[in-house]
């Protein structure tokens, strides 16, 4: 038997015997809030929603790290620009000495043309002076403590490793190898294409769910702004089709703020791997959390789901 | 002259002081210096500052034979194809045989028969398991069309110079993965051109790069390849895909239209492109001679 499925047979055990360990400080809280469309009113919302949240970058260097993969005209591929435009106006509104928007596309190399394809340039004021193409970025090694994944260590950019608050304004999608991906898969995107190439595929063989795990490990200090306005439903994270969720997700706990995600896409969060290895204190069930904003139930809306992935159905 | 002197001007005020080039400026790379020296030569520009960027390369690879995408990094990579590509004129070069032999090691995962032997079992058809082994970017993952399609055209010069039966094995393995990684718009993407059933569409930066590695084939089969790489010239607006679309298509023997005015190049290697396709525009094609 492999670790990974150990380590999947030991949590589903768990679960079911209803013994995960219980939180041992106050709950993690996760901020559901509704957004109908991308409109100005984002850049208020967002304000407001940090604020609910006391999220506090008051003389800080915050790295917004979008999700930016491919464009096609109509898909809902990438984290929206006004998402990442109210974001970045929010955090410089709460004190932060420096907010730049950083991000590696996986698949494309020339980063900035895509960027200005998907809108970035139009929406986000002065984008070209405040961004940092991860692929090309100067880097450190890291090595894995403890790692879950094949990988001893990575080289990581310092834009990222240097941030006091990196912050994964992740899409809601569906994705067709790790079931859903929101504010953590996003930081496949800080491995560098130049070191690894594109796709940063040593992250496939090393384990997809385990090299989640182990990025999320890497970053303590993060917080998670999931665009679900419009996200995408069936083969995604590229191919699928768009779904209005009308939300925005937000909290400083990657693993609570997927599985409430995944809670409003349909996803049993305790069956999406990467979060079962990467939860500390059982965020995957929903009594760890303190939800607030909108219900869960009041915004849930099944995401399509490849027959493959039929299992993860809450 | 189709391309302003202004260019390979503009890429040697880009030239690190140790000789080497950044992506952006910055620290020197690997990548960016072997086309910022592709693209010199290719103008006929191989003064001192070349012969600096020459050393660079030399200085930094590895005892095993092959380069790091950045001296920092402790393992070769697939950059080792692009020093390859280079004209090895001078004095003090790096161990190009050894760097063969590296290359020649190197086969993407997903074309050993374990992983083959697997998939079968997995019930995943034989028709989408190829054997025909490409190159992968990192050692020890699958091959992809960047890296299959340039270890290609540096080892097609090595073949040249060294005729050797097994390079020209391995490299008509290498045009089969190319062949049969493209999408179903006939063009490439990044290699993934079904996933889960679904159909991707292609880019037209690898578009143009595995055409141009396939440039000696005059094979039917590349026929909706070439139309859509006309097609996409003239919409393309980024530099990398227009550049190499244009020399995929003049290595075809079509006739691109020049670069649309106002398309930027904000990095060494659209700038070292963009240079590279000019001079093969005007007859000096570095990328296959």
């Amino acid at each position: 038997m492999r670790r990974r499925d150990l380590l999947a047979a030991s949590g589903a055990a768990a679960a079911l015997a209803g013994c995960r360990r219980a939180p041992s400080g106050p709950r993690p809280r996760v901020l559901i809030a509704r957004a109908p469309d991308y409109g100005q009113k984002l850049h208020d919302l967002v304000r407001r929603m940090l604020a609910e949240l006391k999220v506090d970058v008051r003389g800080r260097r915050v790295v917004l790290k979008p999700n930016l993969v491919e464009y096609e005209a109509g898909a809902a591929i990438n984290t929206h620009p006004l998402v990442v435009g109210a974001a970045l106006e929010a955090f410089r509104s709460l004190g932060a000495a420096e907010v730049r928007i950083a991000e590696g596309p996986g698949h494309r190399r020339i980063t900035l043309d895509l960027a200005e394809a998907a809108g970035y340039f139009h929406f986000v004021p002065r984008f070209e002076e405040i961004f940092t193409d991860l692929n090309l970025d100067e880097f450190s090694p890291v090595l894995l403590s403890r790692p879950r994944s094949r990988l001893q260590r990575l080289y990581l950019p310092r834009t990222v490793l240097q941030a006091d608050l990196l912050v994964s304004l992740a899409k809601m999608k569906t994705h067709h190898w790790a079931g859903a991906t929101l504010g953590m898969k996003n930081l496949f995107g800080v491995v560098p294409g130049g070191i690894y190439g594109w796709p940063k595929n040593l992250l496939h063989w090393a384990g997809i769910h385990e090299c989640i795990a182990d990025l999320h490990a890497l970053f303590p200090r993060q917080f998670i702004l999931v665009d679900g306005v419009v996200g995408m439903e069936g083969n995604g994270p590229i191919q699928g089709r768009p779904k209005a969720a009308g939300v925005l997700v937000a909290g400083a706990d990657p693993v609570a703020v997927d599985a409430t995600c995944c809670r409003v896409m349909g996803i049993d969060p305790g069956k999406v791997e990467y979060l079962r290895l990467a939860e500390s204190a059982g965020q995957t069930l929903e009594a760890h959390v303190e939800q607030i904003g909108e219900p869960v139930r009041a915004v849930a809306t099944r995401f399509e789901l490849l027959k493959e992935f039929a299992a993860l159905r809450l | 002259m189709p391309f302003t002197e202004g260019e390979p001007k503009r890429l040697l005020a880009w030239q690190g002081r140790d000789g080497g080039w950044g992506y952006l400026g910055g620290g020197s790379w690997t990548e960016p210096t072997a086309f910022a020296l592709l693209a010199l030569s290719a103008v006929g520009n191989t003064g001192p500052e070349w012969r600096r960027g020459q050393a660079w390369l030399s200085n930094h690879q590895r005892p095993d034979g092959g380069w790091p995408p950045h001296p920092a990094v402790t393992e070769s990579t697939g950059v080792t194809c692009l020093p390859l590509l280079l004209p090895p004129s001078q004095p003090g070069w790096g161990d190009s045989p050894k760097a063969v032999q590296w290359l020649l090691a190197q086969s993407g995962r997903e074309s050993g028969w374990w992983y083959r032997l697997r998939q079968r079992l997995l019930g995943v058809p034989a028709d989408r398991l190829t054997g025909h082994a490409g190159w992968p970017f990192y050692p020890g993952a699958a091959a992809w069309v960047a890296p299959t399609a340039l270890s290609i055209l540096a080892l097609e010069k090595c073949e040249r110079s060294h005729p050797s039966p097994s390079l020209r094995q391995r490299l008509e393995a290498g045009r089969e993965h190319l062949l049969a990684r493209r999408c179903q718009d006939g063009g490439w993407n990044h290699g993934s051109s079904r996933a889960l059933g679904y159909e991707a569409g292609s880019y037209p930066e690898t578009t143009g790069l595995a055409l141009l590695a396939l440039h000696g084939m005059h094979d039917a089969r590349l026929t909706p390849t070439l139309r859509l790489a006309e097609e996409s010239y003239l919409q393309c607006r980024s530099m990398e895909g227009l550049a190499w679309l244009r020399l995929a298509l003049l290595v075809h023997g079509r006739s691109p239209a020049p670069f649309p005015s106002g398309v930027r190049c904000r990095t060494v290697i659209e700038l070292a492109l963009r240079i590279i396709a000019e001079a093969a525009a005007s007859g000096r094609n570095v990328m296959v001679s």
